[in-house]
């Protein structure tokens, strides 16, 4: 009897009584010597699982039963529109980033003899001074117009096609708390440069919480930091607008796009 | 047993290591376990074999055919439109980005109330229902006082017209997929539309008054008559095209069978 271990499972073996390139036998080789010291095979398999999961067995498409891809091309774009929304999103983050350098959410005044805030003066900066400022600042500012009027566009292209039916109904509903979240998202943006515009739509903003019955002080109090404008406004749509709404919104984006991918696109009939 | 003698749950601790006893073939299964599971973790495992046993039967029954991938396959078909959608997209947006930089108004001065306040673009409407006084109602029962003040009157449309939206799929069900098929949704759907132009245009009626020779009063019965008119007329021609389509279908029909 050797005293030389006996591999239970005879790799070697096995490989020896197969015709093997060189290619195949040095993958083999590495195969076999990573797998008996981490258990590859394991995690090969869980990721093949996965494969099978994604790629569900489906039956034939209602474009393809019919042969309709042939008239299906010309509504492509309103199917896109999602798909815009999304890119202008993270257009609007990666300029939103680059911006957040050199902005300060501040209503105090930069020197003695200055009228205007920090806030504005720092856009001022931007749009003057900044290398590339006033096109990056234009690429935000564009691109959540862009997003906003894609999502609404989408919102109708799904309605107008019935996308919203029967097995959808939670998507569409997770698709108005998305919208509404847009406009939140742009109106807290709105209210940073400090500018007229600005400190008159959060005068708007301010009433309108104020006038929720029951808890309209609170909610006030809770979003605009008190019953008039202020430093702690703007503070708090600063927080809102970089820190909160960005991973509310980007989660909720990927569970809707994400029950899209299972569920399928709904095609048009 | 006398109560007061220390209790082990295996009588004498052994510290040799016999204790351990390898596992038999009594040693439950996972599916095993899930079956002996009670309450609503068994109820959860029962109705997970009952819809996986109906899925199967569902597949078997079907005379489709069995493809690897989704519907419409996300990859390469919808990724490789998409991408050049995307770049086509991007492009658009640096190019207006570039050609159409935003303007910046005055800093803010609580002291001095410009004469157009106005939120951005996409919350006209919002904006436009906060305007809703004249139709707040007067209740007869409080002695012609309002139930409700009409700023709390606007921010309860605003409420509402979310609401409303969100039940649709809960109202409008079946498989009916095209305009054509149900005139009635897709009237209500051009008219949501409208009613979304015009109340933003309600919420600027400062400027509209100005620019159009209309009155105020005019203008708030347009916001809400013409909603109703465009949907009135999409009915009327999405219901004329079905009519078409089934007189088509019909006289196909005819055509094979001619009727006795």
């Amino acid at each position: 009897m050797s005293l030389e271990r006996k591999d239970e499972h005879d790799h070697e073996g096995w490989m020896e009584t197969k015709d093997l390139s060189p290619i195949e036998e040095v993958y083999l080789t590495t195969l076999i010597w990573l797998d008996k010291r981490l258990r590859i095979v394991d995690y090969l398999e869980l990721l093949e699982d996965m494969y099978y999961k994604t790629n569900l067995q489906m039956p034939k498409s209602h474009t393809e039963q019919y042969n309709l891809d042939n008239k299906f091309w010309y509504w492509y774009p309103l199917y896109a529109l999602g798909s815009f929304s999304t890119i202008a999103y993270v257009v609007a983050a990666i300029t939103g980033a680059l911006l957040g350098f050199y902005y300060a959410p501040s209503t105090a005044a930069p020197s003695a003899d200055a009228a205007a805030s920090v806030a504005y003066s720092n856009v001022l900066f931007i749009m003057g001074d900044l290398n590339f400022g006033t096109f990056l600042r234009s690429l935000h500012r564009w691109s959540a117009q862009v997003m906003t009027a894609a999502v609404f566009l989408h919102m109708l292209r799904v309605y107008f096609t019935g996308a919203y039916k029967e097995p959808r109904e939670l998507n569409w509903i997770i698709g108005i708390v998305l919208i509404s979240l847009t406009m939140v998202f742009g109106y807290t943006g709105y209210l940073l440069p400090w500018s007229q515009l600005s400190y008159w739509a959060g005068q708007i903003g301010v009433e309108m919480a104020l006038s929720i019955p029951l808890i309209g002080d609170w909610v006030a109090q809770l979003i605009f930091g008190g019953f008039t404008l202020g430093e702690a406004t703007l503070q708090r749509m600063y927080i809102l607008h970089v820190f909160l709404l960005p991973f509310v919104v980007t989660l909720v984006i990927a569970i809707h796009i994400g029950i899209v991918w299972m569920q399928g696109i709904a095609e048009p009939h | 047993m006398s109560n007061d003698e220390p209790k082990t749950d295996g009588g004498e601790p052994k510290t040799d290591g016999s204790g351990i006893v390898p596992q038999d073939d009594q040693a439950p299964t996972w599916s095993e376990r899930k079956e002996r599971t009670q309450g609503l973790a068994r109820l959860t495992y029962e109705y997970f074999e009952r819809s996986r046993r109906e899925d199967e039967d569902l597949r078997r029954a079907s005379d489709y055919v069995e493809r690897d991938v989704l519907a419409f396959p996300t990859w390469p078909h919808e990724m490789i439109r998409n991408l050049a959608i995307t770049s086509f997209f991007l492009g658009a947006m640096f190019f207006i980005s570039a050609a159409i930089p935003p303007h910046i108004p005055g800093p803010a001065d609580p002291n001095s109330t410009p004469a157009v306040i106005l939120p951005d673009w996409y919350l006209y409407w919002s904006f436009g229902l906060l305007k809703l006084t004249p139709i707040n109602p007067e209740l007869s029962l409080l002695g012609g006082q309002k139930l409700m003040s009409d700023r709390t009157y606007g921010v309860l449309a605003n409420l509402v017209v979310v609401g409303v939206i969100a039940i649709v799929p809960f109202l409008n069900k079946g498989s009916a997929r095209r305009p054509v098929e149900e005139p009635f949704w897709a009237a209500v759907g051009v008219g949501g539309v409208i009613f979304a132009f015009t109340i933003a245009v309600l919420a600027v009626q400062n400027l509209i008054t100005d620019l159009l020779p209309m009155t105020s009063g005019e203008l708030f019965v347009l916001t809400f008559m013409l909603p109703f008119a465009f949907a009135f007329v999409a009915y009327s021609v999405l219901k004329t095209m079905r009519e078409g389509y089934m007189f088509e279908l019909n006289r196909r029909y005819y055509r094979l069978r001619p009727p006795k």
